[in-house]
């Protein structure tokens, strides 16, 4: 985990970590979240919509730009503020996601940062693209 | 800029915020007013402000706002 302090960061700066989504990261968050529309839950219905296979939830996705924030940048200083994201492709299982956090605005009053998010597959495709707000703890 | 305008202009910013288009503020108005005008939007309007204006606040400035009116002043101070 980093613990970057609003005083270590700039405008520019880049973090990112890669995830690989597994079946059993759809379970848990079908547990949690009870969404059990049939594009995530079964293979034949998402392939009768012209999908490979089940489409992972786009909220599991955006759930690493939580991990994004709260251990990379800043990390443990982090209070997540606003997070707007954009599902520009779908994401199967067996994608590995590379996610990826520049600064863009460091508001030292404030004590507020804003991070451009953007979480890539393996073909190097955007499949969310996000601005996450993020303030940082004294 | 005058008052009125600095006043059209924040207003816009707290219509665009709070996805209002029919929003009316004046210098009276509060966050007693506005149900969602909590701390997090404070930062979100206030961070607008400082992009629409050129300017930037600093902590002192921002601790003692109550309404419109003393958003409306600091503004018109710090863009004189």
């Amino acid at each position: 985990m980093n613990h970057y302090t609003i005083d270590q960061i700039h405008t520019g700066m880049e973090e990112c970590f890669t995830v690989t989504v597994t079946p059993e990261m759809m379970e848990q968050f079908y547990a949690i979240t009870g969404d059990c529309s049939p594009i995530h839950m079964d293979a034949e219905y998402a392939a009768g919509r012209g999908y490979p296979g089940r489409v992972v939830y786009g909220m599991l996705s955006a759930s690493l730009l939580s991990t994004l924030a709260g251990v990379y940048l800043p990390g443990e200083h982090c209070l997540l503020h606003q997070v707007d994201s954009k599902f520009t492709r779908p994401v199967f299982i067996g994608d590995t996601l590379t996610v990826v956090g520049t600064v863009t605005e460091v508001n030292e009053t404030f004590r507020e940062i804003t991070i451009r998010g953007e979480i890539l597959n393996q073909d190097g495709k955007k499949v969310v693209r996000a601005t996450i707000k993020a303030g940082l703890a004294q | 800029m005058d008052k009125n305008q600095i006043l059209d202009a924040v207003q816009n910013i707290f219509r665009d915020n709070f996805d209002d288009d029919t929003l009316v503020i004046t210098p009276a108005t509060s966050a007693q007013d506005i149900e969602d005008w909590d701390s997090l939007e404070q930062i979100n309007l206030l961070t607008a402000m400082e992009k629409k204006f050129g300017i930037k606040f600093k902590l002192e400035d921002v601790r003692n706002l109550n309404n419109v009116g003393d958003i409306l002043e600091l503004i018109a101070r710090l863009s004189a």
